[in-house]
């Protein structure tokens, strides 16, 4: 009895002692626990390592061909390209760790464009409501019908005619910023209905009401008191969004119409495709990198459902 | 709300949406210029008679919003226009490639349902054990695999190393497969099929399962077991049913994003289908090509969620209409 007992007694004196954990804290907890989650933070570390130091540690320049001079392209793994050369005599492991700011600068890119317009959107829809929230729906609606995928091949090709000529041409990478723009203007609607419902949930809060109470003005209401205590299912749907845009944008430049400037995955596969018989590196290489990238950011994103939501799954 | 007026909304809408993508399209197409003059810039001797005679004949002269009406009104009469680059009229091309399309993507969706079920079903009822774990992890991990990589990997295995399936096109070019038609097109179809079904396999089971654990939990199905029903008809008739629900919104979807993603399939199986159509339609600028497949593209994904909108709410009647 007395051993039943003690616990008990400790559980109820204990938040005595220590001030309870924040949200956050408590969070942080419980994703250390989630192994899945703990996988996809690894592997996601692991590419944002790579997209920082890689560059200083990458064995050839990502613009060296030099091996086409010396007859060496498709060259297999050996101890002078650790994973071969490709069909343009580049080397696929520095192209390979090159591809990673990309990336990372595609899918943070799009969905900062995305979080920005899908916050707004779906804030002003929960808060206001009616005939607004109404027709600002059926807008996100629209972009979540458009066949995204064919709409961007089809934009990024008739953008890149319409710039020539224009002071827009001047502009570095204007193909990748292009292909950016659009990944985080097709891909707002998902963030936006969450941010809505998240909205019309704390509007009527008790916290709201007492902040209403003494006098709080309307932009610390929406942007100190019911943002941040709706941010965390948006965060799960960024990291969600992150991958699917480095995926998109792989696939964009695989099919040819990617940055001819830049460096991606999605290029390296581009170019070597059609060698995939006589030098497969040269494409596995760059598809394992998407996937690590993809699965570190859906991993993650899994984690964080379970850390910031435990009632979830049973 | 009656259910008439629900999907008279829902049709109002669609129509808002396709007009909006395909005016959209078009003006952007606008902007780059003529496209037979672009077409032809390189070309020696073509005169600009030349260009106006083949402008008028493609319907590119004119005011924007005059050349957008006409091609509206053709277009609600199933005139797609003529290619450019294929010389033939657009429908027929689409129908033709269309075909192509859905003979590697409707198997590769039933296959994908059958198997996405099955797993699930096991799964879900052997929960936290040795096989959901396999389930789950595959899945996992099937469900982050990009498209065109389990296609690569699938050609690599099969038709590099060990050399039994065909890597590219939907028939032999030379020796039909075992001297039939019929068999050569099935043989050549096992790959893209293989790609989709993997592909759409993975977040289907993930799915399943987790429908049909929160299935599973709900008192109707402790009544079940309570009345001594067996455990076959509990799972597979009782609960089976209702799991299917989320199932069933999502083949919608995915039969889009599959349309959708056609051409980065077709470009790695080399498969003649509306995705390669599409690619060589941009890349050549065949505007009536760009604007017939969008446009069809469009049309099949708000068919297909409208359809699904309409199957939840027949299915389901928890469900209200808004």
């Amino acid at each position: 009895m007395n051993a039943e007992l003690a616990p008990t007694a400790l559980a109820e004196t204990a938040p005595l002692r220590r001030p309870p954990l924040g949200v956050w804290r408590q969070s942080w907890h419980r994703f250390r626990r989630n192994r899945a989650g703990m996988i996809g933070l690894f592997l996601v570390a692991l590419v944002v390592l790579t997209a920082i130091i890689g560059p200083f540690a990458a064995p050839y320049d990502p613009n060296d061909q030099s091996a086409m001079l010396r007859g060496a392209a498709h060259a297999a793994p050996s101890a002078r390209n650790w994973l071969g050369t490709d069909q343009n005599g580049y080397d696929v492991l520095s192209r390979g760790i090159y591809g990673a700011p990309t990336a990372l600068a595609v899918g943070l890119g799009a969905m900062v464009i995305a979080s920005l317009i899908g916050v707004l959107v779906g804030g002003i829809a929960g808060y206001v409501g009616g005939f607004v929230d109404e027709a600002l729906m059926r807008g996100a609606d629209f972009f979540m019908i458009v066949p995204i995928f064919v709409v961007i091949l089809a934009v990024v090709r008739l953008f890149g005619i319409i710039v020539v000529g224009t002071a827009l041409e001047r502009i570095p990478n204007l193909n990748l910023m292009t292909i950016i723009l659009l990944l985080g203007l097709f891909s707002w609607p998902p963030i936006a209905r969450m941010a809505r419902a998240e909205f019309m949930r704390l509007r009527h809060a008790e916290f709201v009401e007492a902040a209403l109470c003494i006098g709080t003005t309307r932009r610390d209401i929406l942007f100190r008191h019911i943002l941040p205590n709706a941010l965390p299912p948006l965060i799960v749907l960024v990291a969600l969004g992150i991958g699917t845009a480095i995926l998109t944008e792989a696939m964009v430049s695989f099919l040819g119409f990617g940055d001819p400037k830049s460096i991606s995955w999605g290029q390296m596969l581009f170019f070597n495709y059609q060698a995939l018989k006589v030098a497969p590196w040269a494409c596995l290489v760059p598809g394992a990198a998407i996937f690590v990238t993809v699965l570190g950011f859906n991993l993650l994103a899994d984690g964080l459902t379970d850390a910031f939501n435990p009632r979830v799954r049973g | 709300m009656g259910a008439f007026r629900f999907i008279l909304r829902r049709l109002a809408f669609s129509a808002v949406l396709i007009l909006g993508v395909s005016f959209i399209l078009f003006a952007l197409i606008n902007a780059i210029g003529n496209p037979i003059q672009i077409m032809l810039a390189e070309t020696p001797g073509v005169s600009d008679e030349m260009v106006a005679t083949l402008s008028k004949f493609y319907g590119l002269d004119g005011n924007f919003i005059d050349r957008y009406w006409s091609w509206l009104w053709a277009i609600l009469h199933f005139d797609f226009g003529t290619s450019i680059i294929y010389n033939q009229p657009v429908a027929d091309l689409l129908q033709v490639w269309g075909m192509e399309t859905l003979k590697i993507q409707l198997p590769g969706l039933v296959l994908s349902t059958l198997i996405a079920t099955a797993a699930g079903v096991v799964a879900a009822t052997k929960q936290h054990g040795w096989a959901d774990f396999s389930i789950v992890s595959s899945a996992m991990l099937g469900h982050s695999l990009p498209g065109f990589l389990i296609g690569i990997l699938l050609i690599l295995i099969f038709s590099y190393w060990l050399g039994v399936l065909p890597s590219y096109g939907a028939y032999s070019t030379r020796n039909l497969f075992m001297g039939s038609i019929v068999i050569d097109g099935l043989w050549h179809m096992v790959l893209p099929v293989a790609m989709l079904t993997v592909f759409n396999t993975a977040t289907l089971t993930l799915l399943m399962r987790s429908s049909l654990v929160d299935v599973l939990r709900q008192d109707y199905i402790t009544a079940a077991w309570a009345s001594g029903l067996p455990a076959r008809r509990v799972v597979l008739h009782h609960a089976l049913r209702n799991a299917f629900i989320p199932q069933l919104t999502y083949l919608g979807t995915l039969f889009g994003l599959m349309l959708g993603t056609a051409p980065v399939t077709e470009t790695v199986f080399t498969w003649p289908g509306l995705g390669a159509l599409y690619i060589s339609a941009i890349q050549q600028l065949d505007y009536p090509v760009i604007m017939g497949e969008t446009m069809i593209i469009t049309v099949m994904l708000v068919l297909a969620t409208l359809l699904t909108d309409i199957a939840y709410v027949a299915i389901d009647p928890r469900i209200r209409l808004a």
